[in-house]
């Protein structure tokens, strides 16, 4: 049974001693939606994405992922994230490091099947740490979504990779959306957050503004979207 | 060479050390505290070797060699009868007894011999040759006393409850150094592989995985456990039959030993490389967490002969245990069945169970 809401956040806090990374978020993602978090370096965006994981206990407020309540060790198996570096076992090989994770959620039959989504099946003995960091990136997200995950939390998945392959990368999430797939991105690449369905806009831990991208801009009276983001940012701050 | 180039790097080293208090911390207070240690293990209480003295002899020549021995204060002395000096030496309470037999006397003037009896522990050679040399020295002083021209010679019976004349220092410290080397091979490696662990990244995802912290401490320690046991292996059979190293136990019982101090080192790896930032201050921990125990179990300085207050501190230390049942079974040839074993065995299990549940704990406690 599908759940309406794969996430649902409410009022959520969390500070690191005297900072308030989180300052009382509220977002809802529906099952199957594609969600851009947009936001500048430290705005709250991994903080976020890590307490949907169970990585951050929020001091108030709740986080209700495919319908569990966060912290679920059971229900990680179902989400795929993939962390803001490439990370990965650089000893080892690629199909090495994707056939680990995909032990640890029981899924060893979709090994090959991650590798070739994202086009490694040809470089699956490749050592990681010979590796460019475009295949890295793949490599790591083929770690994130090899237990065929429901929700596909994906820290800055496109920082340092070239124009073609963010483009490659973009047409995996729209597949794996079409496929039922629920994908939270962070991102402060305004181009990749256009693909997204649905926008919100964080900024000192919170939540500044949610919608489309034709919304945002409409409702900002400017011409693009990164005009639009500037100036929401503006109003509150 | 361009001078304010070189003075960019000098002071930009300064600099950096000033951020890093922990590395100035070691730099300058861990010397003083190796130091120190040094200084009260080699200026404590004094290692001279306990000996029983039994003088059964009828005769004055016993009484004069006991009190040569007593003027050349090389050794603590306790007269006792052959029964309880025997016990002593069996419990190990004293290093070696000193028998004077009741015709020792009446040998020594009819100009045959001088033949005191010296009953070794003999697991520690360095009082063993202390013994023998004190002994030496009393009777030769003891002889200079002695009428001109008799014509004595000197014959020391000695016997030994452990090891042999042959017996030697590889014998006492291999021991106990094949616990230390696989106890800190395993743990550096350890806390740095755990540390690299958390530097990529991939410590991250599985914190994200539904992995639970047991399984990942018991798959760790299973990882490294079966290097470590590759590796005692190796140390115990190149010791053993390459280096001959003395043993008179089992070898089951050595691996056993060795393999518990792995475990226990992966974890102390684990638990550690949670206060560390970065590989650098992962390895800062070998002085802080090895010195001190390589000074302190009794592997180069018996723990007997510290200062009480620092004997405190060794019994808490689980190399002290380790490094005392390696003996035990290698030069003692003890078995499951002895006392000091199963104590020993004990504190090292369950220091590795403390450990276990120190480094789940850890883990915890970095995502809260």
């Amino acid at each position: 049974m599908a759940v309406e809401y794969a996430v649902e956040v409410e009022g959520v806090v969390k500070s690191f001693g005297r900072l308030r990374a989180l300052d009382g978020v509220s977002l809802r993602i529906r099952t199957g939606e594609v969600y851009g978090l947009l936001g500048p370096n430290g705005s709250g965006k991994t903080t976020l994405i890590r307490a949907l994981v169970g990585l951050v206990k929020p001091e108030s407020g709740t986080v209700t992922v495919l319908g569990r309540r966060m912290p679920d060790v059971g229900i990680l198996s179902r989400i795929g994230y993939m962390t803001q570096a490439a990370a990965l076992y650089p000893d080892l090989s690629v199909e090495q490091n994707v056939r680990f994770f995909a032990a640890i959620s029981g899924t060893e039959d979709n090994v090959g099947e991650a590798l070739d989504f994202v086009e490694l099946g040809s470089r699956r003995r490749s050592v990681v740490s010979e590796l460019s960091g475009g295949m890295r990136t793949r490599a790591s997200l083929a770690c994130a979504l090899v237990n065929r995950p429901r929700l596909l939390l994906l820290d800055e998945p496109t920082v340092g990779v070239d124009p073609q392959l963010r483009r490659q990368l973009w047409d995996r999430f729209r597949a794996m959306a079409d496929q039922g797939t629920t994908i939270l991105v962070s991102s402060h690449v305004m181009d990749e957050a256009e693909r997204c369905e649905r926008l919100g806009l964080i900024l000192f831990g919170r939540l500044l503004a949610e919608g489309s991208a034709q919304e945002l801009i409409q409702r900002a009276g400017v011409q693009r979207l990164e005009d639009a983001f500037l100036k929401l940012s503006e109003v509150r701050s | 060479m361009n001078m304010r180039r070189v003075v960019a790097i000098w002071f930009r080293i300064l600099a950096q050390f000033r951020r890093d208090r922990r590395t100035l911390a070691l730099l300058f207070v861990i010397p003083l505290v190796i130091l120190s240690l040094l200084y009260f293990l080699l200026r404590g209480t004094g290692g001279k070797p306990n000996v029983d003295v039994v003088n059964e002899d009828q005769g004055p020549v016993g009484s004069v060699i006991a009190q040569a021995l007593q003027r050349g204060d090389k050794l603590n002395l306790h007269t006792t009868s052959v029964s309880s000096a025997e016990d002593d030496v069996n419990r190990g309470r004293v290093d070696a007894y000193v028998h004077f037999p009741t015709d020792f006397s009446t040998r020594a003037l009819s100009g045959h011999v001088i033949q005191p009896e010296v009953r070794l522990e003999g697991s520690q050679p360095g009082a063993s040759s202390t013994v023998l040399g004190a002994l030496a020295q009393a009777m030769q002083s003891a002889l200079s006393a002695a009428p001109q021209g008799s014509a004595v010679s000197v014959n020391v019976k000695v016997s030994y409850l452990h090891g042999g004349p042959s017996f030697d220092t590889l014998d006492y410290f291999g021991a106990a150094f094949i616990g230390l080397v696989v106890f800190f091979l395993v743990f550096v490696v350890t806390s740095v592989s755990f540390l690299r662990e958390r530097s990529q990244g991939t410590l991250e995802r599985l914190m994200a995985s539904p992995l639970r912290r047991g399984e990942i401490v018991v798959g760790y320690m299973l990882g490294f456990a079966t290097v470590a046991f590759l590796q005692s292996v190796e140390v115990i059979l190149f010791g053993l039959y390459v280096l001959k190293i003395h043993n008179s136990g089992s070898v089951a019982l050595i691996f056993l030993i060795a393999l518990l101090m792995a475990m226990s080192a992966v974890n102390l790896g684990i638990f550690l490389s949670m206060f560390a930032r970065t590989e650098f201050q992962a390895v800062q921990f070998i002085p802080l967490v090895i010195v001190p125990q390589v000074l302190l179990s009794g592997i180069v300085f018996p723990i007997e002969t510290e200062p009480r207050w620092l004997q405190v501190i060794s019994n808490v230390l689980p190399l002290t245990y380790a490094v005392s049942g390696l003996r035990d079974v290698m030069i003692k040839g003890a078995d499951l069945a002895w006392a000091s074993v199963q104590l020993d065995l004990g504190v090292v299990l369950g220091f590795t169970v403390l450990l276990v549940a120190a480094a789940g704990a850890t883990l915890r406690r970095r995502v809260a």
